[in-house]
């Protein structure tokens, strides 16, 4: 017990300082930072309201598997919180410390490579969380998001932190795939376009045929954004059966990720790029 | 007390043969010949607590696969090596914090912070109390006169001045051996000036170990009392720098310039393998130490010299001719 404290009190500082590092990184360009993370997802939400006006045909009765309009717009504007908070960017400053060669750098430092962008990961998911809670706020003073509980708030913002860490495991392994290919970032790409779809970011689970969404219940990809939205929409409570799913996930990919670097960093070191 | 002990540390690199074009990269996934390169063969190294060691060699010859593999930032195909007590490639934290690797080519500082945000995180990594940081902080600063740019973004310091920042991070954990991969690489004549003084400065005051590799034979003249060169992965030569500019024989190089044209250019001057300008008015001689004095004197009585001088830096000749032929240094049977 006394050594685990011991170890707590050398390395907190490190990760205390690292978070804050992080911070002056991604704030370093202000106006860039915002428009790489809310421009994208304003955009993305002003197709799907275009979209989806257009397919219900501005007719507030007609129903489709569920929803009326209005309740599909305000699926969405979930779909953009939960993607603001749960599916960031953070990884790739990993992929380019890699593919820079400045992973060097770590291996001299009394500091891992891992550790310092879990650090970083944490200093971005605390930057998110503040954009979200500013964009609820926004939104709702619109009168958008009508039924919201405190509860239901408080549920899904816990619920979306742990989704958070299970995309940057995931994001981690496309980046350490860099020791093997030169550029992941259109890894990134398929990951993120492949997530839109199976997650229920653009068309609700609701509307794939059943088969599919059972099959889908088995992967992680429900849990990224469809269910999240679902308890944002107080249609669930506390997520059980999300934090399993994603934690049998999360055990999985930190092990595949763990025989990532080791191989990736043997191969390194042996050509020492 | 001995620091780094290498022995018969030996670094192989494999690699294929790719044809050129696209079909070539199509064969390369199935079908690899493989070529095994020795960047570092069997190489015997002890270095005691406190000494500059100057590591010299052409490009390409192996000095930073070796210093790389003394850093552990890769591991030797094999051989042995300690440094500091520990086996660099185990990279535990202990090793890590008592080393330091600085790499004029690389930048380790983050770009679009002030190299003082940096600092503040390398105090955390390495432990360093906060009294120890800012006495150094303003030790080093005041030294490499760089107080006023601790707080620009390094993006925005000019190559010298982020060269001095990089160094002062590479510092501040006070390590016990530091590596120095051409530290004033690119950087003009005083800021060159400027950090062979610093480290100096450093080295006389900490006796830490320094092992430093540069192009630059004035970095190490300035620097280093020992030299180990280092020609196609063999060791070439490690001893005093003294010993080294003497490699090549115990000649002095001596040039003298003349008011006008020497008409008798040939007779009096040929024992000494003379190299003259096209005018006739400069000569290089290769003198032998003992007589230098005598043909000295010779020449002065004789002709009319307005300049005389004797070569500043012979290392740096002899690095040349090295390179050129190899052989010299690593004997005939190579």
């Amino acid at each position: 017990m006394e050594k685990i404290i011991n170890t707590l009190q050398r390395s907190l500082p490190k990760w205390w300082q690292t978070i804050k590092i992080s911070w002056s990184n991604y704030t370093a360009y202000r106006l860039n930072f915002f428009l790489q993370i809310i421009g994208p997802a304003l955009v993305f939400f002003f197709v799907k309201y275009n979209l989806w006006t257009s397919v219900y045909n501005g007719d507030p009765e007609l129903v489709i598997k569920g929803y009326n309009l209005d309740q599909m717009i305000t699926y969405h504007i979930w779909s953009m919180v939960v993607g603001l908070l749960a599916q960031g960017m953070s990884a790739l400053n990993l992929a380019e410390d890699i593919r820079m060669g400045r992973i060097s750098s770590y291996l001299i430092y009394p500091m891992n490579f891992w550790e310092y962008h879990t650090a970083g990961f944490i200093a971005f998911e605390t930057l998110q969380t503040f954009i979200s809670i500013l964009t609820i706020i926004v939104i709702s003073l619109f009168g958008l998001l009508p039924g919201l509980t405190l509860s239901a708030l408080f549920y899904g913002f816990t619920y979306c932190i742990y989704v958070s860490l299970f995309w940057f495991v995931l994001q981690y392994l496309t980046g350490i795939i860099g020791f093997w290919l030169e550029e992941t970032w259109i890894l990134r790409v398929i990951l993120s376009i492949l997530t839109a779809f199976l997650s229920g970011a653009i068309i609700p689970l609701e509307l794939y045929p059943e088969w599919l969404v059972n099959l889908l219940n088995y992967t992680p990809f429900p849990y990224l954004t469809y269910y999240p939205i679902k308890i944002f929409m107080g249609e669930i409570g506390f997520f059980t059966k999300g934090y399993m799913i994603l934690g049998f996930w999360m055990v999985v990919l930190l092990i595949v990720n763990k025989i990532i670097w080791k191989k990736g960093i043997r191969m390194y070191t042996a050509a020492g790029m | 007390m001995t620091m780094i002990k290498t022995r018969g540390l030996t670094k192989n690199f494999l690699s294929y043969k790719k044809s050129p074009g696209f079909m070539g990269s199509i064969k390369a996934l199935y079908k690899r010949d493989y070529i095994t390169k020795t960047a570092v063969n069997s190489f015997d190294l002890e270095i005691q607590k406190g000494e500059i060691v100057g590591l010299l060699g052409p490009n390409g010859a192996g000095k930073t696969t070796l210093m790389k593999m003394l850093t552990g930032i890769i591991v030797p195909s094999s051989g042995e090596i300690l440094v500091a007590g520990s086996v660099p490639a185990d990279r535990n934290k202990e090793f890590r914090k008592r080393i330091a690797l600085v790499m004029g080519q690389k930048s380790q500082l983050w770009w679009d912070i002030p190299a003082m945000d940096s600092f503040l995180l390398l105090q955390k990594f390495y432990e360093v109390s906060d009294s120890d940081f800012k006495e150094r902080i303003e030790e080093m600063s005041t030294l490499l006169d760089v107080k006023d740019l601790l707080h620009v973004h390094v993006r925005k310091l000019s190559l010298g001045e982020r060269m001095k920042m990089e160094l002062m991070a590479s510092l501040l954990h006070n390590p016990e051996v530091i590596f120095l991969d051409e530290p004033t690489i690119g950087l003009d004549l005083v800021a060159q000036e400027n950090i062979r003084y610093f480290i100096k400065e450093f080295h006389r005051k900490n006796n830490t170990t320094i092992i430093l590799t540069s192009h630059y034979m004035a970095d190490v003249h300035a620097l280093c009392k020992r030299l180990v060169l280092i020609l196609q992965g063999k060791k070439g030569f490690d001893g005093p720098i003294e010993e080294f500019e003497q490699i090549l024989g115990r000649e002095k190089s001596v040039s003298f310039s003349f008011s006008e044209t020497i008409e008798d250019h040939t007779h009096f001057f040929e024992n000494w393998s003379p190299e003259w300008n096209q005018s006739f008015t400069k000569v290089d001689l290769r003198l032998p130490q003992e007589d230098l004095r005598d043909i000295g004197k010779t020449v002065l009585e004789k002709f009319p010299v307005i300049e005389f001088n004797t070569e500043k830096m012979p290392i740096e000749r002899v690095m040349k001719t090295l390179m050129e032929k190899p052989e010299l240094a690593l004997g005939e049977n190579h």
